[in-house]
């Protein structure tokens, strides 16, 4: 299946994409247009004006794709409340990782494309999420 | 030097008058993001990838709310105009330093423990204000200061 997002990808755009090939569909491909009119007929869009997987009731994209695919992982959960301030930064949560992730993202926007920066955050999300199910199952940062 | 203007992206939006809470949170994002009211329904801010982005999913909140947004690219027609809305800005960016730094003021006759929490909330809203801070004024350089030195207050009476 296609997906379809906007250029220059951010921070809730290369989770969002992280998310659905972990968990949704390994073989994602993914488009990037400029406009929402541009999005192919047979890819669903997701982080766009209008999209169902956009920006809806103060959440990102990321938490809209965990409500609308009811992926309960609480690990998940923890992760949206990251890309949800690194995106947002309207301080719903309090994640002294958002910050720096915002940062890390917006730099390797600065120097890769939309398919390049797509595959060098994948690890780093993976990693994420390793950490933070650690940290859950210990009840305590992991070392 | 060539004179290069500044790129301006715009959110120009209607809202009902009732309910008043689109209305508001519309307005604190927009503070947040540190955009610039050029008139009632008219907000701007300088254009990068990250502002525009902000705004065109503040347009979208705003027609959710049963509004109209338009986005908008821009630029002033003079120089004059641009240097009177850069430093409208950098005055409100400034004002904002200044209530920060009278708070460190206050916080350095706090007790030892208080004035450490104080500490994290103080830099906390400098990042904030910073962030917001397009057109930097001679305060952010003393606010940093003065946080720093209260950070180095702090780190002497723990020591």
């Amino acid at each position: 299946m296609r997906w379809a997002t906007r250029r220059h990808c951010h921070v809730d755009r290369a989770a969002c994409a992280w998310l659905i090939r972990r968990f949704l569909e390994a073989e994602a491909e993914f488009v990037f247009v400029d406009d929402p009119d541009e999005v192919p007929h047979d890819a669903t869009p997701f982080d766009m004006r209008g999209a169902d997987l956009g920006h809806h009731g103060g959440e990102c994209s990321f938490e809209a794709f965990l409500r609308r695919y009811e992926l309960d992982d609480p690990v998940l959960w923890e992760m949206a409340r990251i890309v949800h301030e690194a995106d947002l930064a309207d301080e719903r949560y309090d994640v002294p990782e958002a910050p720096g992730l915002d940062v890390l993202l917006r730099g390797l926007s600065m120097t890769r494309d939309d398919p390049e920066l797509l595959e060098l955050a994948a690890p780093l999300f993976d990693g994420l999420y390793e950490f933070k199910k650690r940290a859950l199952l210990l009840g305590r940062e992991p070392s | 030097m060539p004179n290069r203007r500044v790129s301006w992206v715009l959110l120009a939006y209607r809202l009902p008058r009732e309910p008043s809470t689109p209305r508001s949170g519309l307005w604190r994002k927009l503070r947040r993001l540190g955009a610039a009211q050029v008139l009632d329904g008219l907000a701007a801010l300088p254009l990068d990838a990250r502002n525009r982005e902000q705004l065109e999913w503040l347009a979208e909140e705003v027609v959710q709310a049963g509004g109209e947004a338009t986005i908008w690219i821009g630029e002033l027609a003079t120089a004059a105009q641009e240097r009177a809305l850069a430093s409208r800005m950098a005055e409100a960016a400034a004002a904002d330093y200044r209530s920060l730094i009278a708070d460190v003021v206050v916080a350095r006759t706090e007790p030892v423990g208080q004035r450490k929490r104080t500490l994290g909330r103080l830099r906390r809203e400098l990042r904030r204000i910073r962030a917001r801070d397009y057109f930097p004024p001679p305060e952010r350089e003393l606010a940093q200061q003065a946080v720093e030195e209260l950070g180095a207050l702090v780190e002497e009476t723990v020591a």
